[in-house]
């Protein structure tokens, strides 16, 4: 079998391929076997047993996922409503709040994965702060303060914080009662103390100044470490510090890099590989390489409408080639594409996505673009045009999707036609944005990354046409697949990061979107990709989902559940610590009431992130995601120039929308796996 | 019905020998005089009507509580556990009926859960997870256990398939006592049967196991040894030549009942005729 399979020739290769049952009727099962035979490399056998599930599928199972899509919708929401929403300065000041949410959001996911709650975990941080600026307070002529350097007050709030999650660990273990209960002594006994040992001490309802320690350092004798730390917890990025003049070359080739590493992970995850190459298709490939970047060149070089349209047309060629002579080059080729057939299971979806994408032009044709005056309480003209179309014309593209999948369950054929007529929407919509929009964001940007996707999209619909779906695990392909994910996630953050970072003379003159970084974001990647680490690949790690899934079971079975949750609080107040410091050498001056009631965002986004209420069950990565929404919605109401009172409503919905869109996602994948 | 303990002694040191155990939480007494010893290889059932002290049993053997009277003797030496742990390292593993497994957890993480093998030095040491599922399924695989896949959660196993998980891993993890609490009372005839079959798989690879339950009809085919017992008390503890299924039904359920029962059931059976 494997013998006259590995025959001389490509060609002959695909041509035996043909005959081998690959889709239709033969079942899982057979292409399964028939692979595990076939295959040169020894594939992992697969079990009949297990329903393979599409690249999609596969890619939703994990909790964060559902974050990430809420995340980028929210983003996309607000970037569309909002002015500065998206630029520089408003990122800095989502990632500002993100960071220090993130910090806590992280920890308490954990925490909560282990089964408990922290509702002192607020108040925490700004008692930790207030702590550590007890310590190092010691202004000459005013009471209060110890006086300490910063190279011992700092260790020494640390182990104060450490104490703190030490006792609620434990009272939490040796009561046996609910953390809830406990922890929420431990908010007011914090709260509380806060508020009295300030106003004894120094006779305040707020501690500081941590910049003293550098104003005074003269009379002091040194500023106490104050000039090692600051750096460390409060130093900034001004990105008007930072031209650099072909910032956007690497911004745009990132991009694309990035761009095409993510969707050759999708072909790798989704087609059946060859087990001998075609070098004839790496070939085709390379010219379709040759052909894209004739077309960008040639685009960047002329101007004019037709000549942009040439322009576009051999890059569209380009990317067909490229992608149909990958196809040919590793995969198997599609025997049965099925045959063209009109169903009420696709055309429904199909309809109702065709109305409302109807809507959402007739919107956008009705309501005035320029009148920003308010039509209700809450949102202007302009605002409820933007709303209404992002809201309809993203309604009718999950419409489409939809009704190209219900399409595809009869043949291929039928997708791939749907998916064209999809592409071509997509198409008419970038058009139709060109022609009405004033702003540039829209003019530009969308219109071409909407070509692009259009581009994409009918690239797949050609290619998976003729290409086989894998419908049996295998293992390498998919290591291939997540590594390309991670490479192009990568480029992605090094394309916008450097576009965010450095500026180029064109905007400062123009006055552009001054913005300050700071190093708190860093604390909260350093932070968020430890405790992911921890979580996911650590036995402490583990123990974490152990002890939060079944307590007792892990007990029995040998894990130290006693300690694995006193480490949790201690995680929790050590990462109160944390944010306690950053805050300080940020304010300065810190507040009795700081950090109170803010725990419940910090579940909040954990919940958000796909963390289950009942323990056992999250993931870091997606809390951090959550935090990050929290900060958008905290950013971005303003910046939309509503009313900011709206901003608990607008996190209650989230919230609540989450816990449904994690409890359906959980329940399906539970259920295919 | 008391001097049938000392009946049947084998060659060489019992692995577990249990001498006049008893146990009692404040004025209640929970087991009284329980004497009853378990060898390499052979398994020794635990028999007893709802509230018949079966629980404490175990757990007195299992290291979650402690004795108050009598000898717990392990390979010839008096012990007594003060954790689970420390008896889990003395070679005696428990499968509890409901609590042997998280159930939001893939299978591999189960299997080495509290004893994951890890690469790298400490702090940077992480599970090996491609030797964790390999071994986890070859493991399973040795006990004629074939899982689908070692990463879906165990949530999504079938009772006897989770017992079966259990037991693999008690044995993979050089357990010398096996304790089984009542592993077949949630499951239905055919998933029992693969669960016996797996006890017997066990004691095969020479293991002594302990087997709770009160079906005698699940414990006759297996069982090497027999301890029955009621209200906290020993009701006798016999070797499998010494007592018949139906005998042991009989003691069971405390006799006489059970013989009265079965005439008014006749009478009324009749009746309806």
């Amino acid at each position: 079998m494997a013998d006259t399979d590995s025959a001389e020739t490509g060609t002959e290769t695909e041509s035996a391929r043909n005959t081998s049952p690959q889709n239709g009727e033969s079942g899982a099962a057979e292409a399964a076997t028939e692979a595990s035979e076939t295959a040169s490399t020894p594939a992992n056998a697969a079990d009949e047993r297990i329903a393979f599930r599409g690249v999609f599928a596969r890619m939703l199972v994990r909790p964060e996922i559902g974050a990430a899509i809420a995340a980028t919708a929210v983003w996309i929401f607000f970037w569309s409503v909002s002015g500065v929403f998206g630029l520089a300065g408003g990122t800095a000041s989502v990632l500002d709040v993100a960071s220090t949410l993130g910090i806590m959001a992280v920890a308490v996911a954990m925490l909560m994965i282990g089964g408990e709650f922290d509702l002192s975990a607020g108040a925490a941080t700004g008692a930790l702060g207030i702590v550590t600026l007890m310590f190092v307070r010691d202004i000459t002529g005013e009471m209060g303060g110890a006086g300490l350097s910063l190279w011992i007050a700092l260790p020494l709030s640390l182990a104060v914080a450490l104490g703190l999650g030490w006792f609620n660990g434990t009272m939490v273990n040796r009561s046996g009662l609910p953390s809830f209960i406990v922890t929420l002594a431990s908010f007011f006994i914090l709260k509380g103390a806060k508020l009295g040992f300030a106003k004894l001490i120094v006779d305040q309802i707020q501690v500081g100044k941590m910049d003293d320690l550098e104003i005074f350092a003269a009379d002091r004798g040194g500023d106490k470490g104050y000039g090692f730390f600051q750096p460390i917890f409060a130093a900034e990025w001004d990105r008007t510090d930072h031209v650099w003049e072909s910032r956007d070359f690497l911004y745009t080739v990132a991009c694309l890099v990035g761009l095409t590493l993510l969707v050759l992970a999708l072909y790798e995850m989704r087609f059946a590989r060859k087990d001998k190459m075609n070098p004839a298709g790496l070939a085709v490939t390379l010219a379709g390489i040759a052909a894209g970047i004739g077309g960008v060149l040639y685009l960047h070089g002329t101007d004019g409408t037709s000549a942009n349209a040439i322009g576009a047309a051999i890059i569209g060629a380009g990317m067909l080639i490229g992608f149909f002579g990958l196809a040919m080059w590793r995969y198997q080729p599609l025997s049965d594409k099925g045959s063209f057939s009109v169903s009420p299971g696709w055309l429904a979806p199909f309809g109702a996505g065709l109305g409302a994408l109807a809507l959402a032009v007739l919107a956008a044709r009705s309501l005035d673009a320029q009148n920003s005056e308010n039509v209700t309480f809450l949102v202007t003209e302009q605002g409820l045009r933007a709303i209404l179309f992002v809201g309809l014309a993203g309604a009718g593209a999950v419409l489409l999707l939809m009704a190209s999948h219900r399409a595809g369950i009869g043949s291929q054929l039928t997708r791939s036609i749907v998916l064209l007529c999809t592409a071509g929407l997509v198409v008419a919509i970038a058009f139709f944005i060109r022609s009405e929009s004033a702003s540039p964001k829209f003019r530009t940007e969308v219109f071409s990354i909407m070509l692009a996707i259009a581009a994409l999209m009918a690239v797949w619909a050609i290619v998976t046409l003729f290409f086989a779906e894998r419908r049996y695990p295998d293992a390498p392909a998919d290591r291939l697949g997540r590594l390309l994910i991670a490479g192009g996630t990568l480029m992605f953050i090094i394309g916008v990061g450097t576009r965010l970072l450095y500026t180029v003379p064109a905007e400062i003159e123009a006055g552009i979107s001054p913005a300050k970084f700071s190093v708190r974001t860093l604390w909260f990647l350093l932070f968020a990709g430890v405790c992911t680490w921890v979580l996911g690949r650590s036995k402490f790690g583990s123990w974490v989902f152990a002890v939060g899934g079944n307590k007792e079971a892990s007990r029995q079975i040998g894990v130290p559940a006693a300690r694995t949750k006193v480490q949790l609080f201690m995680l929790v107040s050590f990462a109160a610590w944390l944010v306690g410091t950053l805050l300080a050498f940020r304010l300065n001056t810190i507040q009795a009431s700081t950090g109170d009631g803010e725990e419940f965002e910090y579940i909040i986004a954990a919940v958000v992130g796909g963390t289950a209420l009942t323990g056992g069950y999250g993931s870091t990565l997606g809390a951090a995601i959550g935090a990050i929404i929290m900060a958008m919605a905290a950013q971005g109401i303003p910046s939309a120039r509503w009313n900011s009172d709206w901003r608990f409503v607008f996190l209650g919905g989230i919230l609540l929308l989450a816990v449904i869109a994690n409890n359906f996602i959980r329940s399906r994948a539970e259920a295919t796996r | 019905m008391t001097d049938t303990e000392s009946t049947s002694s084998s060659s060489g040191t019992p692995l577990l020998e249990l001498t006049n155990i008893g146990k009692f939480y404040g004025n209640i007494i929970a087991l009284n005089g329980v004497t009853t010893h378990v060898e390499a290889g052979k398994v020794t059932c635990v028999l007893g009507d709802n509230g018949a002290g079966k629980s404490t049993f175990i757990k007195i053997l299992a290291g979650v509580h402690q004795h108050d009277e009598g000898e717990f003797k392990l390979e010839g030496e008096a012990v007594r556990f003060n954790s689970p742990r420390e008896a889990l390292d003395r070679g005696i593993a428990a499968v509890y009926q409901d609590l042997a497994m998280v159930p939001l957890m893939s299978v591999w993480r189960n299997f080495f859960l509290g004893s994951e093998p890890t690469k790298g030095v400490w702090p940077l040491q992480w599970i090996d997870k491609a030797t964790a599922k390999a071994t986890a399924k070859e493991e399973m695989a040795k006990m004629g256990i074939d899982i689908r896949d070692t990463e879906q959660p165990v949530g999504t196993l079938s009772g006897g398939e989770r017992q079966s998980v259990a037991i693999a891993r008690a044995v993979y993890f050089g357990a010398k006592v096996l304790i089984l609490d009542e592993p077949t009372s949630a499951l239905g005839v055919k998933q029992s049967g693969v669960v016996l079959r797996y006890i017997v798989e066990a004691a095969k690879r020479g293991l002594g196991v302990i087997f709770i339950t009160h079906n005698p009809a699940h414990a006759y085919p297996v069982g090497d040894r027999f301890l029955i017992l009621n209200r906290g008390q020993s009701m006798g503890n016999f070797g499998k030549d010494e007592i018949s299924q139906q005998e042991l039904t009989k003691l069971m359920a405390g006799g006489a009942e059970l013989e009265q029962l079965q005439g008014e059931l006749a009478a009324a059976i009749s009746g309806v005729d």
